[in-house]
């Protein structure tokens, strides 16, 4: 894998942003949350044009050719800006597929849905088992299922393709809008496609860009927070200026920067295969997740009246925190792992 | 000269000099590994990043940390004196040449103890209120006044010393910073017992002492920004790094040493016990993440926020780690003496965390700090900011 020159990485995150500042502001990701889908094609198209949905597929396939650590960053960006897109399930389904599958997500033309479903897994909900030569049961809580062509589910041993002509898909209300999932229960028909060896590479990539995702959410969350309490006054005074606020905001940074430390770096030792690259996904995991909840539900605090209202979008962060909180496993699990791989060290 | 050049030379400068292994140094005073911090400077390897034809060898950051790199393989002390030494760093950035020329080889080898005459009864964390005098006579100044909380102030022979030299102006710009030479009649100091029954910090009283004129940092009633200067350097090592257990030899070291406390205490099982040991790790290691890209951003030249993190993080690192030990031994930390270093270590460390968490500016200082300068929140009223300081209110 090639990787980026700092300027190059720079250049596409900037044409990420500008992209994201164009079609994905508030007014976007609430008419695309208000949709029956939560799927903009247009929107996934540009991303597509842009090349960051093929972000991570090989340059033979028609990808970027990129890592985790590009990986991270796009996903930082898209957490700002609570980016209601695939873009997750895409790179981690590019982690497991092979071939013209790859040529089709890179592409745009394809979307996959992934449901982890081994017995080691964090989420181990519910009840998926082979079938014969197919798969039988139910993959609950699948991100982008309702939207997806394709659901590629991983058992301890095993990755299968299923169309989605051939499972019953069953999109779920959820509290978090932005990011839709839905229950998916299989018939029989599915394709085996590989033997476990990819599952655990495309486990990191799913914690290390949600961990990006998250490490951008808490910055931007804070950032509005801040420009917030330097504006409104009470008191004759901004409210930045009470210590009580202040000090807040003071420990939300050190959580933001925590955060985006533990992120990047995650992303870093899984592109370097280093040794220490289960316990630093673990660490990110669980310091990412926390870090945006707490930097969201603050946030609202220190807003005070007018974040209780629908039409701020302090909530939209922490709605979108607390399912990445849930998401692949929650925080709890991951610090218990951490634990696991420093035993093993220590 | 190339990075594999370079590691090369420090390598073989180590293999030729490095003997010995590197003796305890406490934080203050005169060093007992004089004799090879002299040998360090002179060979460069101190302070790397400081201009060649001043004992450094004007490399870039990236360099200067290969030599650290190399230092810390083997264990020899005293290289990366150009980020930790605050007191040399000081004196480089305001010394006059001439002071600069005698002091700054003593400090780089720890020939003079230090100390740091900042803090006194009525100024804490206003520290822009002291009342400790310098006034101008022949030579130099007489410095009449008291400090406190002063740390290795018995065994040191400079202090790095604030002092009003302008009643009239508004305090923040009426204030001055020296060397002032520690031992002379002037100055007495008195030991301290704290709370974890050492004592190593002082009051200092000052009578009428004599500072000579070439000890004075900075401009004349410029005291203040040289003081930011001193004290941005003593915070980043504090972020970095404190004092570990005071028993030194009992129980796992590093990182993870709680994983094997834990282990020992035959509580690893326990799964909430495991829940806090990773939160209490992941907060030491994620410190770490954040100090290695604050310094590859401010050497990429963006400047980073994060610097200032340091120091509060730690305190919290430091308040926890103590707390989580103390709950793997339970009834155990009721005991001390040197039958039980276990609970000695738990039980020094749950008092010596105030030492980052009040010491060097407190953590609501630095909450201050880092809402005001980092965050860019307006500042709290400060009634006394722009009167003369002669009509300031004291008690
Ligand atoms: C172990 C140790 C070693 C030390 N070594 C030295 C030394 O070598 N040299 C030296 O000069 N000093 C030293 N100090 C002194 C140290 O810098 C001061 O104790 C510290 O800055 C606080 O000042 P204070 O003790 O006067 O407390 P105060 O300033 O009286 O503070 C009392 C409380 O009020 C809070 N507070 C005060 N002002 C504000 C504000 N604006 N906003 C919010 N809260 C506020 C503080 O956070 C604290 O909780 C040392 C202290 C310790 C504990």
């Amino acid at each position: 894998m090639a990787g980026l020159t700092a300027d190059e990485r720079a250049a596409l995150l900037d044409s990420l942003r500008r992209l994201l500042a164009d079609r994905c502001a508030e007014s976007d990701v609430r008419r695309i949350m208000a949709s029956e889908t939560g799927h903009d094609a247009a929107l996934w198209r540009a991303l597509a044009d842009l090349g960051v949905v093929g972000l991570t597929v090989p340059e033979q396939h028609g990808g970027a050719g990129l890592g985790a650590i590009e990986l991270e960053l796009v996903m930082e960006a898209a957490g700002a800006a609570l980016l209601p897109a695939p873009l997750l399930s895409t790179a981690i389904a590019a982690a497991l597929l092979d071939g013209e599958r790859l040529a089709a997500l890179a592409g745009g033309y394809s979307i996959a849905a992934v449901a982890f479903a081994g017995r080691d897994d964090w989420t181990g909900r519910g009840d998926v088992r082979r079938d014969g030569a197919g798969l039988a049961g139910t993959a609950r809580f699948v991100p982008d299922a309702a939207i997806a062509d394709t659901i590629l589910v991983t058992l301890d041993d095993a990755v299968f393709a299923v169309a989605r002509e051939d499972a019953e898909i069953v999109p779920l209300p959820v509290f978090d809008r932005t990011r839709r999932l839905a229950d998916v229960a299989f018939r029989g028909p599915a394709t085996l496609i590989g033997d476990g060896t990819r599952i655990a590479a495309a486990r990191d990539i799913a914690l290390i860009g949600l961990a990006g995702e998250q490490a951008g959410g808490a910055r931007r969350i804070l950032d509005m927070t801040v420009d917030y309490a330097r504006e409104r006054h009470q008191f004759g005074r901004a409210i930045g200026s009470f210590q009580a606020i202040k000090h807040m905001a003071a420990d939300l940074l050190l959580e933001a920067e925590s955060a985006t430390s533990a992120a990047r770096d995650a992303a870093r030792q899984v592109a370097e295969d280093t040794p220490a690259r289960a316990e630093s996904v673990a660490l990110a995991a669980f310091a990412c997740a926390d870090a945006f909840v707490r930097c969201a539900k603050d946030g609202i605090q220190m807003h005070g009246g007018i974040a209780f209202t629908w039409e701020h979008p302090a909530h939209l962060y922490l709605r979108r925190a607390r399912s990445a909180a849930q998401l692949y496993g929650d925080s709890d699990h991951w610090r218990e792992r951490y634990v696991r791989a420093l035993e093993v060290e220590a | 000269m190339t990075d594999e050049q370079l590691k090369t030379e420090v390598e073989a400068w180590l293999a030729a000099n490095w003997r010995g292994t590197a003796t305890h140094k406490e934080s203050f005073g005169r060093d007992p590994r004089a004799e090879w911090l002299a040998k360090v400077r002179d060979a460069g390897w101190a302070v790397p990043r400081w201009p060649s034809d001043f004992y450094g060898r004007g490399l870039a950051d990236e360099q200067a940390r290969i030599v650290e790199r190399a230092f810390a393989a083997v264990g020899a002390p005293g290289a990366g004196q150009d980020r930790s030494n605050l007191w040399a760093n000081t004196a480089l950035a305001h010394a006059t040449p001439a002071f600069r020329r005698e002091i700054v080889p003593q400090l780089l080898a720890g020939e003079v103890g230090m100390c740091l005459l900042y803090s006194e009864p009525g100024a804490g964390s206003d520290l822009a209120a002291i009342r400790t005098r310098a006034d101008k006579v022949d030579g130099g100044w007489r410095v009449s006044g008291q400090k406190v909380w002063t740390s290795g102030a018995q065994i040191a022979d400079y202090g790095m010393l604030i002092a009003r030299t302008d009643w009239d102006v508004p305090k923040h710009r009426g204030i001055s910073f020296f060397f002032l030479p520690m031992k002379q009649p002037g100055v007495e100091v008195r030991p301290l017992r704290q709370i974890t029954d050492e004592a190593h910090f002082n009051e200092v009283f000052i009578d009428n002492a004599f500072v000579p004129e070439d000890n004075l940092l900075g401009p004349l009633n410029g005291g203040w920004g040289v003081l930011q200067t001193a004290l941005a350097y003593e915070r980043s090592v504090m972020g970095d790094a404190a004092r570990g257990p005071r028993s030194g030899a009992a129980g796992p070291k590093g990182d993870h040493a709680l994983i094997g406390l834990a282990r020992e205490a035959g509580k690893l099982d326990d799964p909430v016990i495991r829940q806090q040991l990773a939160q209490t790790i992941a907060w030491r290691v994620l410190n770490r993440l954040n100090t290695q890209r604050a310094k590859a951003e401010l050497q990429q030249g963006t400047s980073s926020s994060i610097m200032s993190l340091g120091k509060l993080a730690m305190s919290r690192i430091l308040h926890e780690e103590a707390r989580v030990r103390t709950l793997l031994l339970g009834v155990e930390s009721l005991l001390e003496g040197a039958e039980h270093p276990r609970a000695e270590d738990a039980n020094f460390l749950t008092l010596n965390a105030y030492f980052t968490s009040i010491g060097g500016g407190t953590d609501q200082i630095q909450r201050n700090i880092i809402g005001e300068r980092v965050l860019g929140l307006p500042k709290e009223p400060e009634v006394d900011r722009t009167i003369p300081f002669r009509e300031v209110r004291a008690g």
